[in-house]
């Protein structure tokens, strides 16, 4: 098994690149017509902002956590 | 469509892939001379390399209707032998005058050491007195806002050289406007994990424009690929640019910076 130090040492790149991706990503939504208001009140991108707290916080389960929030939560129907 | 990688390193990588690029319009590339991936161990090893870029790529591309043009130099990270970088360069002029060399290129910084500098102000000084034009290369990663910084002070504090017959490659967001506010042409190289990829390259001409840039695909011995040209070009037309505007990018923009030496035969399809 690969210890953390090695981990982070292969995958660093990779993780500096999806942090550029989405920062694009929300510029380029921003940058669009109606993007300001999209940005600030659509709940997708609301989720992400959550989603993103949770990567980079402390805590196990971080996946499953962001799975979690990306989940349907509205009651089974009956 | 026609289309025209300006930066790509032939010399690692397989016919199918030339194969590839035939199949979708590439009908020319530019080929700077590079580090192999290791260090050479003396000046003849790059006399053979400068033979292949000359004599063997232009025929390997020729079979697939590929005009194949090449930049000479010690490239930056080599650059920091400064002994072996000094006899590297003086096999260069003797080689200016063959009909498939456009330039000294890619020189610029790796690591931004105080050798590198000084190699990359000899070779300045190189092709300001042979009249070359110059491809550069911009560091890697957290060196290339310093890096980029430092090359442009150089170019700009040099009265000889026209900024115009000089392209500063691998621009990214941050670098970008340091490059074209001093007059320079821009690169932007699709390169997976370490450079840009095809959405932000895509971003960056729609947010700077897409006058005096180049998009290249600086395939080489590393996960990359003639495909991060195609795929760019494909997201371009994907968000509703026409066919012409593409033309402009992805062919007109490189004939036109080339087009400045007169041994470079691909003209614009499109008038400016």
């Amino acid at each position: 098994m690969l210890d953390a130090r090695a981990i982070l040492e292969r995958q660093y790149h990779e993780m500096r690149q999806r942090a550029l991706s989405l920062a694009a990503d929300f510029d380029r939504i921003e940058r669009a017509a109606g993007g300001a208001d999209v940005i600030a009140h659509d709940a997708r991108l609301s989720e992400l902002r959550e989603c993103l707290r949770v990567a980079i916080g402390t805590g196990p389960e971080r996946a499953k956590r962001v799975q979690e929030i990306l989940s349907d939560k509205t009651p089974a129907p009956v | 469509m026609h289309i025209i990688d300006p930066h790509i390193h032939c010399v690692s990588r397989t016919t199918d892939d030339y194969l590839y690029m035939s199949r979708a319009g590439v009908v020319a590339v530019s080929e700077p001379a590079f580090w192999a991936g290791f260090d050479r161990s003396s000046a003849g090893s790059f006399y053979d390399y400068f033979r292949h870029l000359l004599d063997v790529e232009p025929k390997r591309a020729a079979r697939y209707g590929i005009e194949h043009f090449s930049w000479l130099c010690i490239n930056a990270k080599e650059a920091e032998n400064v002994e072996l970088s000094r006899e590297v360069i003086k096999l260069i002029p003797p080689l200016l005058d063959h009909p498939r060399v456009l330039g000294i290129g890619e020189i610029g910084l790796n690591k931004n050491t105080r050798n590198e500098i000084t190699i990359f102000e000899e070779q300045v000084d190189l092709a300001a007195r042979f009249d070359q034009m110059i491809l550069i290369h911009t560091p890697h990663l957290l060196d290339k806002h310093k890096g980029t910084s430092i090359i442009c002070d150089i170019l700009k504090n040099d009265s000889r050289i026209k900024p115009e017959r000089v392209l500063i490659d691998h621009c990214e967001e941050h670098t970008i406007r340091l490059a074209r506010e001093h007059g320079f042409w821009a690169g932007l190289t699709i390169y997976p994990v370490t450079k840009v990829t095809p959405q932000r390259g895509v971003d960056i001409l729609e947010t700077f424009g897409t006058d005096m840039i180049c998009v290249n695909s600086a395939s080489d011995w590393g996960e990359s690929g003639p495909h991060m040209l195609t795929d760019t070009l494909i997201e371009f037309r994907r968000r509703g640019h026409s066919e012409d505007e593409a033309t402009r990018v992805f062919h007109d923009n490189p004939a036109r910076f080339f087009g400045q030496c007169p041994k470079w035969t691909i003209k614009p399809r499109l008038k400016p």
